[in-house]
């Protein structure tokens, strides 16, 4: 039988939404409830693996409200393969939740069908993120994004969970409320260039983005950066970051950082697009590279003097994020090309990587680094993952984030942005010393607390095995691979469409 | 038109003044039904007709007026504890912020948007826009942050009708969506506040650092 593009696309958005009715009905046993999710995320991953077979960069779908081009499927890859990992590692972290001494969930063995409900909506709502059509719904999905993911970080209604997704939800709407008024601006402005006949349609706006109003478009970025940035967690309107990566369960860590962040910058990229023309590349590069930078000069301090396990993760996204804003605002093909992949690679190691964490957490019921060591002895299959993950995060060759980093802080040195450049390789060794400083003390040593043991199981381990290995082959072949290659490529001509 | 937006600009200004949490959500709702009664004049008078002059003025009716003040209003009526619902802060400093984000608004007015009809529309949405952020930073209560939250939807709103007449239909029911649930997150997690740290002062909350 023959499916098209729109078909798969009904059957992506369509299956996550009915196993979370499902779900949060309750008429599931857990065990069905486990196997349903992970059945439903390999259906979803079949179609988008479909999906990219059957995909022609010349010719994007465009529905009444989807737009489907290189762009979009290259996030839309990344947010399946992490509702894959999701699904696959879920099963573990539960059971052990809902079992050994940290376990909040044993109480409440309902709550099961409430997390999975929760957590596949939120995927639900990223993917829409990427397949909208319209500036507007971009907007109101991203939004539905905050307010789906701000129950999971309340999850386990702790006093410092309950904080963290306070602030989540207060500066986040904010921010994204500023977005908001950047959208009708963007929406004013198209109305003043007479282009009026589908209200903020991407591919409409995109052609006639020459006539918009100089002045209107660099204000409504403004907003827009501001909005969407706080967001996605640069520096100055960071706020919320570190305590929702860290309070949330390891699972939604993973999602929230892996994929959530870098969907709100693939909003901004594409409002960036539509604006790039009438505000000049110049000013948009000049404002994505300085406050990358800065969000990488921030997070350096506080990985270095960190306690908690997870805030250090949460700083080193950040400082990812920060990368990522620099590669993409340098707007050459290359460092573009790189910051796609590295929205890839980050995702993959830090899913792995907050899973991990979660795991190490649960192991020596403490988030406290200063009190783990000798992992080796005690626990070496987490242990040998857990470094695994933080040697990729780092930028080491055998996982894939190495290249991505390459490519991107070339990018700096080829524009002739000497200096930048070296302050931002300065940067990341500061972030390089603060990590490798806790890792090899939790890692080496004499053990001084008692521990759970090996926690890792087979599905979990080979799932983030698998994680790893994929960021690695991924980046080492990617222009090479088949499918993957041109979605890549089409993605930087669709961001560099402005620029070349 | 006019009436409306004075109207607006005196309730934002009590809306600095109140302490009492019934009161701040009665102004809230009013606030509201300005913004549905404004929404309607702009959409009879675009010249749309039918249904969607009016459906975005009913929905703000149905949301904003009646619903999120409703669930406000019942989230409050949990709360025991009368030194919850009153608080002697000094709000001076906001009344007279609130004073220069006026005069702010008339500059921005004449600055940014020269050809622009509603120049008083403008500032009124800049003044409820940064009432709300006010709200928002200087206000500690969990309810009195909603309030300020949605005060800032508001302004926003106001700022669309202004400049563009709305959003396009879909993007608008969305933001509806969204602002109903975001009203109904918060109050979940301020109801889970109230049990766990027993009160529904954010200014307990800070544990998280660094």
């Amino acid at each position: 039988m023959e499916f098209s593009i729109g078909h798969l696309l009904y059957v992506v958005l369509g299956v996550p939404i009915v196993f979370s009715i499902l779900a949060v009905s309750n008429i599931l046993g857990n065990n069905m409830l486990h196997h349903l999710s992970r059945l439903s995320a390999v259906i979803v991953g079949a179609a988008v693996f479909q999906i990219m077979l059957l995909f022609d960069s010349g010719r994007p779908y465009s529905g009444t409200y989807l737009y489907l081009d290189a762009l979009s499927l290259w996030m839309m890859m990344i947010v399946t393969l992490l509702y894959l990992a999701f699904a696959f590692t879920a099963e573990a972290y539960l059971d052990r939740d809902t079992n050994i001494r940290y376990g909040y969930l044993r109480r409440f063995s309902y709550l099961e069908g409430r997390f999975y409900a929760l957590s596949h909506i939120f995927v639900w709502t990223m993917l829409l993120v990427v397949l909208v059509n319209n500036l507007g719904l971009m907007w109101v999905t991203i939004e539905a994004t905050t307010l789906v993911s701000a129950l999971l970080v309340a999850f386990k209604f702790t006093k410092t969970s309950l904080e963290a997704a306070w602030k989540y939800v207060m500066v986040c709407t904010v921010g994204i409320c500023l977005a908001l008024l950047g959208t009708i601006l963007v929406y004013y402005a198209q109305l003043q260039a007479g282009c009026q006949d589908l209200p903020l349609d991407w591919v409409y706006l995109a052609a006639c983005a020459s006539e918009l109003n100089p002045a209107m478009a660099k204000i409504a970025f403004c907003f827009l950066f501001v909005g969407y940035g706080t967001k996605i967690g640069l520096a100055p309107m960071h706020a919320w970051l570190p305590d929702a990566h860290s309070e949330s369960p390891a699972l939604t860590s993973g999602l929230l950082s892996g994929s959530l962040c870098i969907c709100a910058m693939y909003v901004l990229l594409r409002n960036v697009v539509i604006l790039m023309p009438a505000v000049g590349v110049q000013f948009i590069s000049d404002i994505f590279v300085s406050f990358g930078i800065l969000t990488i000069g921030l997070a350096v301090p506080f990985v270095v003097v960190q306690r908690d396990i997870k805030r250090m993760l949460a700083y080193s996204s950040m400082e990812n994020f920060g990368l990522m804003a620099v590669g993409l605002g340098i707007f050459l093909p290359t460092s573009v090309g790189a910051g796609f992949l590295h929205m890839l690679n980050h995702a993959l190691v830090k899913y792995a990587l907050f899973y991990t964490a979660g795991t190490i957490m649960e192991t020596y019921s403490t988030k406290n680094m200063m009190r783990i060591h000798g992992m080796l002895k005690q626990s070496p299959r987490t242990a040998v993952i857990w470094l695994l993950g933080i040697v990729g995060i780092l930028g080491m060759p055998p996982i894939g984030v190495f290249f991505s980093k390459f490519h991107i802080i070339a990018g700096l040195f080829t524009v002739g942005d000497m200096w930048r450049g070296i302050l931002t390789l300065l940067l990341l060794a500061g972030i390089v010393m603060g990590i490798l400083y806790h890792t090899t003390r939790m890692l080496g040593g004499q053990p001084t607390r008692r521990s759970a043991g090996e926690l890792m199981g087979i599905m979990d381990t080979a799932a983030i095995i698998a994680l790893l290995v994929l960021s690695g082959v991924i980046s080492l072949v990617v222009n090479e691979l088949p499918f993957l290659g041109p979605i890549l490529q089409e993605s930087v001509k669709i961001v560099m469409g402005g620029v070349l | 038109m006019e009436y409306l937006v004075v109207l607006l600009i005196l309730v934002v200004f009590l809306q600095t003044r109140i302490m009492e949490l019934h009161r701040a959500t009665y102004l809230l709702a009013i606030q509201s039904a300005i913004i549905a009664g404004s929404c309607v004049i702009i959409g009879v008078s675009a010249g749309g007709g039918g249904v969607y002059a009016f459906l975005p003025g009913l929905l703000t009716l149905g949301v904003k007026v009646v619903f999120i003040p409703w669930a406000i209003l019942r989230l409050i009526g949990q709360i025991k504890d009368d030194s919850e619902i009153n608080s002697n802060i000094n709000v001076n400093y906001s009344s007279m912020a609130a004073a220069v984000f006026l005069v702010m608004g008339y500059i921005m007015a004449d600055h940014l948007l020269p050809g622009v009809i509603g120049r008083d529309i403008f500032a009124a949405a800049i003044l409820t826009i940064m009432t709300g952020l006010t709200l928002i930073v200087m206000r500690r209560r969990a309810i009195m942050q909603i309030v300020g939250l949605i005060t800032l939807e508001n302004g926003i709103y106001f700022f669309g009708l202004l400049m563009t007449e709305g959003l396009p239909l879909i993007v608008e029911l969305g933001v509806f969506l969204d602002v109903l649930i975001a009203v109904v997150v918060l109050v979940i997690l301020t109801g889970r506040m109230r049990l766990s740290f027993m009160t529904t002062d954010t200014g307990v909350m800070r544990k998280l650092k660094g």
